[in-house]
């Protein structure tokens, strides 16, 4: 059922303060027409404030909002052909799961046959046509979840909002509404913003994630792009699971130097403060000598498919994923071994991802 | 050091038997106290519904408390009030039922219109703009009263002055009212009692020629009773989850349609609760209902009162029965009304 009217949305240097806090600052992006786009950060990082002002519930302070080519900054949410699911669902309980997602319609007058079709075929697509006479405090929390996306597929908007959509649901019906949003809006075609914390969500729906901290927007592109070409600390920190691991230290005399690590350095002399980062399962732990540093366990934690290990390297910490049939010893000593091209280096001061990059002893 | 745990004697009669019971003792003392009190209350209305069934002779000689055992229960005193002299009462019946119901759906109307404004909607008018009103109006009511000036064109005058003054003084002094402000200002409508303005109520209604109709009292009442609407259903709505409201915004609802669609369904027990009390004071007001009406226009309280300085003496079975079919009303509304007072309609509304 492809709505065959994809909008595009493109939001222009987008500011909002609350009182004294700036909470969104010149927030820019483009949504292309049909896209999935992920609003992920921390909470109180302005995502869910962005998405508000492109429904039109919070108000602009400056820029522009745009739906395709007409400007809708200032134009009330009704005007706006953006239908919202919020975090909560927003069901009205005294309504039946049939009245509630043909809401919309009733609203707009549209006849009592065609809504009772429209209303069906909405349900079908979530699987409640069995629940229409119900009420939503009859339903669970992943029926009412489907009643509430229901309702904001019925009318066909130009753009699908979603607030955390998932976050009130256990962790396996997560997974699966993850697995059929994600269906569902490649049937629909429509163009869709979607706010989360969860980096497993973003990674998993979007075709593109902006990342956001302190209202600022830190990267955006596919979630292959942030995950493995990571702008700066924040984004290199907030995605995967374990996250990055960093090492603090110095790029002095072509050399990154931490505490027992000294690494050579390409594209940067130095002095200034840097830090290393490197992901859990880019690297591995080997015998003490054998890697590029050493360092001590800490503990060694079987997750299931994975053995988490985790070290001290002077005051940092850092996890490494190890197959699951390893084994150490708490406190005993090994080193770090990962390939040099999977080494990142920021800036310590503003977080900026370096251009240099470390590379291996012999060649420097 | 280790605390031993207490020893688990069982006090039978202190102690409940499981969890969320009460004690033996305790079940005694609360439902004595509860009997007690339910006495207390429910006799008054057994002695009317008792004396309303005795003859004359049996209030004068009494206290006779049993029908049938201390004396034979007869019914004419209510053939008295209720066939021979049944004009006056049913006529006052029949105004306080339309003036309250009246004033009541009113009231409730505009209240929680106005309820819903302040819950939802920032407000901040400029105190100097007010005080500036406030100037003109006097102003205005001066120069027509006193001066003779025809009232458009003072009306026109006072208008003009206003909003050159406002615009003009508006932006040097900025200070504001908030909507708590204002909704503080509603309710101190009712810290004075409404007597103390039963004067000029009075002259209003009648320069109007309204004094003796059922719309004097109405407006009167809805007027009085507005604070307490608002008042009360300001809080009902505020708890309403906004993301309902919101939700419903982006479905493409207008305020009104979201008003009366979602959040008043959603206020019912508020609703409910509120139509009662001010139902209930409305049918029992009595000092706005001495002034403003004479005799088309009586209301129960009126009647009632009126019997207490009858020249046969005060009637007591007359007036029992009086009372009995005053009360009958508001009793029946209080059971239809409570079915909805204590249930909690928002389940489900926003939680998973």
């Amino acid at each position: 059922m492809p709505s065959g009217r994809a909008t595009s949305l493109t939001i222009n240097r987008l500011n909002k303060y609350f009182g004294g806090n700036h909470v969104v600052k010149d927030l820019s992006l483009t949504v292309a027409p049909g896209e999935f786009l992920v609003l992920l950060g921390p909470s109180g990082c302005g995502k869910t404030t962005g998405l508000r002002m492109i429904a039109g519930l919070e108000a602009a302070d400056s820029g522009e909002i745009l739906l395709g080519d007409s400007d809708v900054t200032h134009v009330l949410p009704k005007y706006r052909d953006v239908a919202m699911v919020f975090q909560s669902y927003a069901l009205y309980p005294h309504k039946t799961v049939a009245e509630n997602i043909g809401f919309p319609l009733k609203v707009r007058g549209i006849d009592r046959a065609t809504m009772e079709r429209a209303v069906r075929e909405a349900a079908a697509q979530v699987h409640m046509v069995d629940y229409l006479d119900r009420y939503p405090r009859q339903l669970s929390g992943g029926q009412r979840q489907r009643v509430a996306l229901a309702r904001a597929i019925i009318r066909r908007p130009a753009v699908f909002l979603m607030d955390e959509p998932l976050s009130n649901l256990d962790a396996k019906l997560r997974g699966y509404m993850r697995a059929e949003l994600k269906h569902m809006q490649h049937a629909l075609g429509v163009t869709t913003v979607y706010v989360t914390h969860d980096q497993v969500e973003a990674m998993t729906l979007a075709h593109r994630v902006a990342i956001m901290d302190h209202g600022v927007l830190q990267q955006i592109g596919t979630p292959r792009e942030v995950y493995e070409s990571p702008a700066n600390l924040f984004v290199a920190g907030f995605m995967g699971a374990p996250p990055m691991n960093f090492v603090r230290g110095r790029i002095e005399q072509g050399r990154f130097v931490g505490p027992g690590v000294a690494l050579p350095v390409a594209g940067e002399a130095g002095p200034r403060d840097a830090v290393l980062g490197f992901r859990p399962e880019d690297a591995r732990v080997v015998a003490a000598g054998a890697g590029l540093f050493d360092a001590t366990v800490f503990a060694a934690e079987l997750t299931g498919d994975v053995t988490l290990v985790t070290l001290t390297l002077g005051e940092d910490t850092v996890a490494i994923k190890m197959p699951k049939e390893y084994e150490a010893d708490f406190d005993s000593r090994v080193a770090v071994d990962f390939a040099p091209a999977r080494g990142f280096l920021f800036d310590a001061a503003s977080g900026a991802r370096l251009p240099a990059h470390l590379v291996r002893a012999g060649a420097a | 050091m280790s605390i031993a745990p207490r020893p688990a004697v069982h006090r039978r009669w202190l102690e409940p038997a499981r969890i969320g019971a009460m004690s033996p003792l305790g079940g005694i003392v609360a439902y004595g106290l509860l009997g007690l009190w339910a006495a207390f209350v429910l006799f008054p209305l057994y002695w009317v519904v008792v004396t309303s069934l005795k003859l004359p002779v049996d209030v004068n000689t009494g206290p006779y408390f049993l029908p049938w055992v201390d004396f034979v229960p007869n019914l004419h005193a209510w053939r008295g009030l209720l066939v021979d002299d049944a004009g006056p009462t049913f006529r006052a019946y029949l105004n306080s039922i339309i003036i309250a119901f009246s004033s009541t759906v009113l009231c409730v109307l505009i209240g929680s219109m106005a309820a819903y404004a302040l819950a939802r909607i920032e407000y901040r008018p400029r105190l100097v703009s007010i005080l500036i009103f406030v100037l003109a109006l006097v102003g205005a009511c001066v120069a027509v009263g006193v001066a003779g000036i025809d009232w458009r064109v003072a009306t026109a005058v006072a208008l003009a002055l206003f909003v050159l003054l406002a615009r003009a003084l508006g932006r040097r002094f900025p200070g504001a009212v908030h909507n708590g402000d204002i909704l503080f200002w509603i309710i101190s409508q009712r810290i004075l009692p409404p007597v103390v303005t039963i004067i000029p109520i009075y002259m209003m209604f009648q320069s109007v020629r309204l004094l003796d109709t059922h719309l004097a009292l109405i407006l009167a009442y809805t007027v009085v009773n507005l604070p307490i609407v608002v008042w009360l259903m300001y809080d009902f709505f505020t708890k309403i989850p906004i993301d309902l409201e919101e939700s419903a915004q982006l479905d493409g609802a207008s305020r009104f349609l979201i008003f009366f669609d979602i959040v008043l369904p959603l206020a019912r027990p508020g609703l409910a609760a509120t139509t009662l009390l001010v139902l209930i004071l409305a049918w029992n007001e009595y000092v706005l209902a001495l002034f403003l009406s004479t005799s088309r226009a009586q209301t129960m309280p009126i009647l009632v009162a009126a019997m207490n300085a009858g020249e046969k003496g005060i009637l007591w079975w007359t007036m029992s029965v009086v009372i009995i079919i005053m009360i009958l009303p508001v009793i029946l509304m209080a059971l239809i009304l409570q079915r909805f007072i204590a249930r909690g309609v928002l389940l489900g509304a926003v939680k998973g």
